[in-house]
């Protein structure tokens, strides 16, 4: 096992964003002659499983170790986290109908975080390409593959159409699919995970004005879960990430982690001095 | 033949009698579309939607028609229908209602939640 250790990057809003919406994106952070190389390699290899770049010095430091990547991946894993060890490609010419939505194979329904699926794209791909869509939040929503295959349209979903050297970080679970393309092209994606090693525990950027009481826990656009679940179902995720999982409870109620404006702060919170 | 084709012939033959100008074969070729086949595959219907209710609002849909999946919007404003009641308004019949039992759970979501299933 190949571990790497780096400064955790991600403050606790942007970790609590994470947990809301499943996923991360940061756009064209990988540089130009990478993105480059790495196509150059995808071109004269058809192998779906091309398990040997995770070997390649350039491309564990210019994809795998990119800053940006590598501190975001430190802030949600902890430290020394493992590297993949397994290196997907989804290489396909456009167009093409959209896939249907799905959950990949060994997805579990969990809010603990023990490994993330990571996307790289190594050239430009725009609506028309027909990027990945995923559903935010849906990392919370239980069902299988198979449950999924006639979902169509779903209001919220987000195409992750995004200039080369984009890298998007996921929840495992989280539900996705390749959109309708509609132009001629040859669509480059690597796909890989990254594991954790070290127990979670709150080792990201500390911001001074984030309060775990009253902070934005609910997700904004449609949930599809009942009102108040999603900030519960992020709430309890942000906990066992800070190392918290044995603390959490809720009581239910207009009580934390609830959004509202409260006189103070809201009732329920299991942190609280007289809660402990 | 639909029957919203035979409305709308009968319409246009409502509108021409009362300008005076209603002919033969106008009503004649409404006969006519009474006279022709009906299609005879299924059109599906998928509404998933915010509540049980039928006035809740779709969140997401896709639809089989003449036997063929039908393009997705890219919008949810450009949805055919916002609830499912438009849906039956505009011809579709409920095949299957929420399944009740998966919507029980405080602790976990199931799916995209309350989904209906249509047909015509």
């Amino acid at each position: 096992m190949l571990t790497h250790d780096c400064p955790a990057t991600l403050t606790d809003g942007e970790v609590l964003d994470f947990c809301k919406q499943g996923f991360m994106m940061f756009p064209g952070v990988v540089d130009a002659d990478v993105n480059q190389r790495t196509l150059e390699y995808l071109q004269t290899r058809a192998n779906p499983e091309p398990t040997e770049m995770v070997d390649l010095d350039w491309f564990r430091e210019g994809v795998l170790l990119q800053p940006t990547v590598a501190g975001a991946v430190r802030s949600l894993l902890g430290a020394r986290f493992a590297l993949p060890n397994l290196m997907s490609s989804h290489r396909m010419e456009t167009p093409a109908p959209a896939q249907g939505w799905h959950r990949d194979g060994g997805s579990r329904y969990t809010r603990e975080l023990h490994y993330m699926q990571v996307f790289y794209l190594p050239q430009a791909c725009t609506e028309a390409m027909g990027p990945t869509e995923v559903l935010p939040g849906s990392h919370f929503l239980f069902s299988t593959s198979p449950l999924m295959g006639h979902y169509g349209a779903i209001r919220g979903a987000v195409k992750t159409a995004a200039p080369a050297g984009s890298v998007f970080l996921t929840v495992y679970s989280i539900w996705h699919r390749r959109a309708a393309s509609r132009v001629p092209s040859v669509r480059n994606l690597l796909k890989y995970n990254y594991w954790r090693t070290a127990a979670p525990v709150r080792d990201w950027r500390r911001d001074p004005h984030f309060d775990m009481a009253t902070a934005p826990y609910h997700l904004d656009g449609p949930t599809f879960r009942p009102q108040f679940r999603d900030s519960r179902d992020a709430a309890e995720m942000f906990f066992w990430l800070c190392g918290y999982g044995d603390k959490f409870a809720t009581y239910g109620g207009q009580g934390w982690p609830m959004p509202g404006q409260f006189a103070e702060r809201p009732y329920g919170y299991p942190l609280a001095e007289e809660s402990i | 033949m639909t029957l919203s084709a035979v409305r709308q012939k009968l319409t246009d033959c409502l509108a021409a009698l009362e300008r005076g100008h209603l002919d033969r074969r106008d009503l004649q070729a409404a006969l006519d579309l009474l006279e022709q086949d009906p299609p005879r595959t299924q059109d599906i219907l998928y509404l998933q939607c915010s509540g049980s209710a039928l006035t809740s609002t779709v969140l997401g849909m896709s639809r089989v028609e003449n036997g063929e999946m039908q393009a997705e919007p890219e919008d949810p404003a450009d949805y055919p229908y916002a609830t499912v009641l438009e849906a039956v308004r505009a011809g579709w019949r409920i095949v299957q209602f929420p399944n009740l039992a998966l919507l029980m759970d405080e602790k976990r979501t199931y799916g995209l939640g309350c989904e209906f299933i249509l047909e015509r």
